[in-house]
């Protein structure tokens, strides 16, 4: 079976992000994803979207699937800055004090500098935020995700139910196949070329509702389960998949401790000093 | 003198829900290193009494307790679950549900992990309890990738290395084929041996679990004991009928025959039998064998044509070509994976041939939908909970003619002949929610019924179920099937089922067909067996040891055997 079909990895690769173990990773990720977040400053952006770029590259994903995701994220955020420019042309002016117009289309729609770069800037920040999840994604199993959260001191019965669900999900897809298949031979018809919109939603009902049952049935059983194999039993538990960390491990998280700093250093430096424009425009 | 490990006293349990109890004047005691098999019919109490036994009951199930219950020395009342679960390992029936880890590894490490053992100990604890049930080749293995067979070893390997005192196994056999079945019981022996615990299996299947031995048989009833003893007692007498469980297929062959067991014949194994006092009476049974010639109709209902699948490049049926006829039983059989359920979603039309013909009725089915299939094949799941969907049994088998758009004359009709035919006319107005299992089962098939369907495709219509409910769903289906002159395709594992119930088997293995032929014969195949993971039945073991010819004998049997359902109806 070939686990490279997903996002998700089940299974790990040997590569040298997929070795870290997931109390770095997800500390990593946490990090970088804060100083994207608090940020709106290329200076900062670009580094980090170069860094998570390089992070996707090093960890031979599937490109295929990757390709798709990746489209999809840039097509909806050139809508959004479309429809950022519509609601309001003279944003530039907002964020970098001034107005340098380029192309004037009607009284109210103009083209600025100013304008542009600050599409810019919002465009590569949303891709940066993209790719930090990105290299996440493709070099965590769930399982180490839940470790990594348990390690932060997040409950562990939060981290599980991360887990748990990843775990199930191909086994309630199954169950939807099978009652489907009856479903339709019973005669729902799920052709858009034969029946409307309205009614094959409400024929889609008639598939939830076993499938919601027979789910529900499952997860007493699982919770049984677990509760005869002592879950619950403490307040903290270890992980089978958690590996000691290795020189590599401790070397990251210094990397990633030094970051969270600077971006602590920032954000309140940018409080006490505000910058006199809104946002770094080197223009 | 031997430690008591479980003990029961005058214990009674009542669930919350219910207004009866479910087990009455427990008095039972299981000591240190024995073996011992739970056995009773369906709702028999069997599975509240392991829940005792693990301490799911009083603790994740509510009700009303009376009289003691003690595991090594302690009540159970008195102990949380965690407790109770240093010293039971369970391992469940369903092993998907059990299987919580995302590999095979982690999933073993379960329970290690909620003791918070550090991780070096994990990894070595792990290794070693995989070792045992011979799964350390599949540590980092995904769920998906493993048969039931396997992802059970894992369960017990994920309960072994806790180091408890007791194994409980709840229906290990109900999801396996038979193959697999067998490797389950010789496992379970092993462990027994190897590790010196002490093991309560809780079965119906009498024979499969005999294929090792048990020292002590607790015999269960609408939730009484009615019975502690040996194998060789148990089987001398007359309680497995009484009770409704199903002989070994070997001890019913030697009544057949007219032989008395006692207890001296050590009946509890077909290897062990003594069957000296008795060959001559079987020689003489095997002497009045004639054999039949089936006859079958010409009218060919279905015509599969070097039909081969591949799903991503993965070729999963090969050149598979095979016909039925109109009111022919026919079991598809074979290991999971094999193609049998490939075939089954073929045949409905989720998907289509890449090379190759499916007539029915002599017309390509190629362009039929999946809706017009369904006027053609009935499909009816193995989980009846998969497919009902309305409150009352009048609805749910009047769904697919409304969703066709018939009058509601029309309807009521045809709903109301089905629901005479399958004996439910009486419980029309009921909610669904009121029957047992076995009748949601057959509203299920009512209601494929509904678009008189000329093939009915039943997927593991027994799974689950014991000799009694068995038997009745069969005859049922026995019955639709002469009543309506229906084609009818069992898949499953059961070969009692093959063998009683159809009149030929279609052995898939690897995605080829690889023998359409009397059951009997299939069986009497060495090469059949060994590629689809089926089992050499008792009979095969019986007619060698008398020097006959397995074929002859397991037809002569089955003759005998349809000859009894038959004057018993």
């Amino acid at each position: 079976m070939n686990q490279n079909k997903f996002l998700i990895q089940v299974t790990l690769q040997d590569t040298f992000l997929h070795r870290l173990n997931g109390e770095t990773k997800v500390r990593l990720f946490v990090v970088g994803l804060v100083a994207v977040i608090m940020s709106f400053d290329l200076r900062i952006l670009v580094p980090i979207l170069l860094a998570s770029s390089l992070g996707v590259l090093f960890s031979k994903p599937n490109w295929k699937s990757i390709r798709i995701v990746f489209l999809i994220v840039v097509g909806v955020n050139l809508l959004n800055l479309f429809l950022f420019y519509l609601a309001n042309p003279s944003l530039g002016e907002y964020w970098c004090g001034e107005n340098t117009i380029i192309h004037q289309f009607s009284t109210r729609y103009y083209v600025s500098v100013e304008t542009l770069w600050y599409l810019l800037v919002r465009f590569i920040k949303m891709v940066t935020s993209f790719m930090v999840s990105l290299w996440f994604i493709i070099t965590i199993t769930p399982s180490q995700f839940a470790a990594g959260l348990a390690a932060h001191r997040v409950p562990y019965k939060v981290a599980t139910i991360v887990s748990l669900g990843f775990r199930y999900i191909p086994d309630i897809a199954r169950d939807y196949e099978n009652i489907k298949l009856s479903m339709q031979m019973r005669g729902v018809e799920l052709d858009p070329k034969k029946a409307s919109i309205s009614k094959r939603l409400k024929q889609s009902l008639l598939i939830l509702i076993p499938l919601i049952i027979t789910s529900f049935d499952r997860v007493s059983t699982i919770a049984n389960g677990m509760d005869l194999r002592g879950f619950g039993r403490g307040k903290r538990r270890s992980y089978y998949v958690e590996q000691d960390p290795t020189v590599w491990d401790k070397r990251v998280r210094f990397i990633t401790n030094v970051i969270f700093i600077l971006s602590i250093v920032y954000i309140v430096g940018s409080m006490i000093w505000p910058a006199p424009t809104n946002m770094w425009c080197p223009l | 003198m031997k430690k008591p490990l479980i003990e029961f006293k005058d214990f009674s349990f009542r669930y919350k829900s219910q207004t009866e109890a479910t087990l009455h004047d427990i008095n039972l005691t299981i000591y240190q290193h024995e073996k011992v098999l739970l056995l009773g019919p369906s709702g028999s109490g069997k599975s509240t009494l392991a829940h005792c036994i693990n301490g799911l009951i009083p603790h994740s199930f509510e009700g009303e307790v009376k009289g003691s219950c003690k595991i090594a020395g302690v009540e159970t009342i008195d102990a949380s679950i965690f407790a109770l679960s240093k010293h039971v390992g369970t391992v469940l029936q369903d092993s998907d549900a059990q299987f919580v880890g995302l590999s095979v590894g982690e999933d073993i490490a379960f329970a290690l992990e909620n003791q918070q053992m550090n991780r070096n100990d994990m990894v070595k604890r792990v290794f070693a309890s995989a070792s045992l049930v011979g799964m350390q080749d599949f540590l980092s293995h995904v769920p998906y990738q493993l048969s039931g067979g396997q992802k059970q070893k894992v369960s017990m390997a994920g309960v072994i290395n806790e180091d408890v005192s007791i194994l409980l196994f709840d229906e290990p056999l109900a999801a396996l084929d038979p193959a697999m079945g067998k490797t389950a019981i010789e496992l379970i022996d092993d462990l027994y041996k190897q590790l010196g615990k002490t093991v309560v299996i809780i079965e119906h299947r009498l024979e499969d679990v005999l294929h090792r031995p048990v020292d002590r048989i607790l015999l269960m009833d609408e939730g009484r004991i009615v019975a502690d003893m040996t194998p060789e007692q148990l089987l001398t007498s007359n309680l497995l009928i009484q009770y409704g469980i199903r002989e070994p297929l070997y001890v019913s062959a030697l009544k057949h025959a007219g032989c008395e067991l006692s207890i001296e014949d050590s009946p509890a194994s077909i290897y062990q039998l003594d069957l000296s006092r008795h060959q001559k009476k079987l020689l003489d049974f095997s002497s009045t064998f004639i054999s039949s010639q089936s006859t079958s109709s010409q009218d060919i209902v279905l015509t599969v044509e070097d039909v081969s699948f591949a799903y991503d490049k993965e070729l999963v049926l090969k050149d598979v070509s095979f016909t039925l006829r109109k009111g022919e039983r026919v079991a598809v059989v074979g290991k999971n994976g094999a193609g049998k359920s490939t075939m089954a979603k073929l045949l409905c039309g989720v998907i289509r041939p890449n090379t190759g013909r499916i007539l029915v009725e002599q017309e390509d089915y190629l362009h039929l939908t999946i809706k017009q299939l369904g006027e053609r094949f009935g499909y009816v799941m193995q989980n009846p909970n998969q497919m009902i969907v309305k409150e009352m049994i009048f609805d749910e088998v009047a769904l697919a003619l409304r969703l066709r758009g018939y009058h509601e004359e029309e309807i009521l009709a045809k709903v109301i002949e089905v629901l005479q035919i399958c004996g439910l006319h009486a419980m029309r107005n009921w909610p669904i929610s009121a029957l047992s299992y076995g009748q949601k089962k057959r509203v299920t098939i009512a209601s494929i019924l509904a678009l008189s369907p000329k093939v009915l495709i039943l997927d593991e219509p027994t799974a689950g179920q014991d000799y009694r409910h068995y038997t009745e769903m069969l005859s049922f289906i026995e019955q639709l099937q002469k009543q309506l002159n229906l084609t009818v395709i069992f898949i499953t594992h059961d070969m009692h089922l093959a063998i009683e119930y159809t009149d030929r088997a279609i052995v898939f293995a690897d995605g080829e067909l690889i023998a359409d032929d009397q059951v009997f014969k299939v069986l009497s195949n060495d090469d059949v067996i060994a590629r689809a993971n089926l089992k050499q039945t008792s009979l095969y073991t019986l007619a060698t040891r008398l020097q006959l010819k397995p074929e002859e004998f397991i037809e002569h049997f089955i003759q005998v055997e349809r000859g009894k359902i038959h004057e018993s109806e």
